[in-house]
């Protein structure tokens, strides 16, 4: 995603990142309970999983992130009217990619006369799923997070 | 509100009510406000992000 924002950037296209609650709690990372330990994360967040762009706060409760449907780990794009032209439930770059390259096709047919209706599209998209790397990355939370999540679903 | 959405254990009576997608805003439909705050406790706002690009890409995450 980091590789996305860099390369879309030079097309008016912007990146952020949301810090949420905690998905698997653990002992290194327990749960929030306060918005400077909010803060300690997202910096953990940026410094050591190196997220580039700009991390931004909820307030601890997160009004923002349930807003848009609390997934532990889901991108959506918007257009400067603050309208969501794609929200996906798990974050993945190529999807996130394939669907910029198309935003931006419909802004040069615009430009180019060609007059567009918008209409709403569902589709399955599919991302790598590497079970060793997400077992690794859950053990850096602590044990207790890998322990859960075993447990939650039945592996 | 607060201690229940920063749940302490992954079990599903704890995570699995927040997984609302389904309940998420339509796509094409003007979205709610939020503030939010950089690392340096600056505030912002949703909106002001937005009306920065053409288009912005938000994922929403934590270190977990």
């Amino acid at each position: 995603m980091n590789k996305i924002a860099d390369d879309f950037s030079s097309e008016n296209i912007g990146s952020f990142f949301i810090y949420t609650n905690e998905a698997h709690p653990g002992e290194n990372y327990p749960h929030l309970t306060s918005i400077g330990q909010k803060v300690t994360h997202a910096k953990a967040l940026r410094d050591i999983l190196g997220v580039k762009r700009p991390i931004l706060l909820d307030v601890l409760d997160g009004p923002c992130h349930r807003y848009f449907g609390s997934m532990p780990n889901m991108t959506w794009i918007f257009n400067r009217s603050g309208i969501p032209v794609y929200k996906s439930d798990w974050t993945d770059a190529n999807s996130v990619r394939n669907s910029l390259e198309y935003l931006l096709d419909v802004v040069k047919r615009r430009k180019a006369g060609v007059r567009l209706a918008p209409f709403t599209v569902e589709r399955l998209d599919y991302r790598e799923s590497d079970r060793v790397a997400f077992y690794k990355r859950l053990a850096e939370n602590g044990p207790k997070a890998v322990e859960e999540f075993r447990k939650a679903f039945g592996e | 509100m607060t201690d229940f959405y920063n749940y302490d254990e992954f079990i599903p009576e704890k995570f699995e009510q927040w997984l609302r997608f389904d309940q998420s805003p339509a796509l094409g439909k003007k979205i709610e406000n939020f503030s939010l705050w950089d690392l340096d406790g600056n505030k912002t706002s949703l909106v002001d992000i937005l009306d920065q690009s053409q288009f912005t890409v938000v994922e929403f995450g934590s270190f977990t």
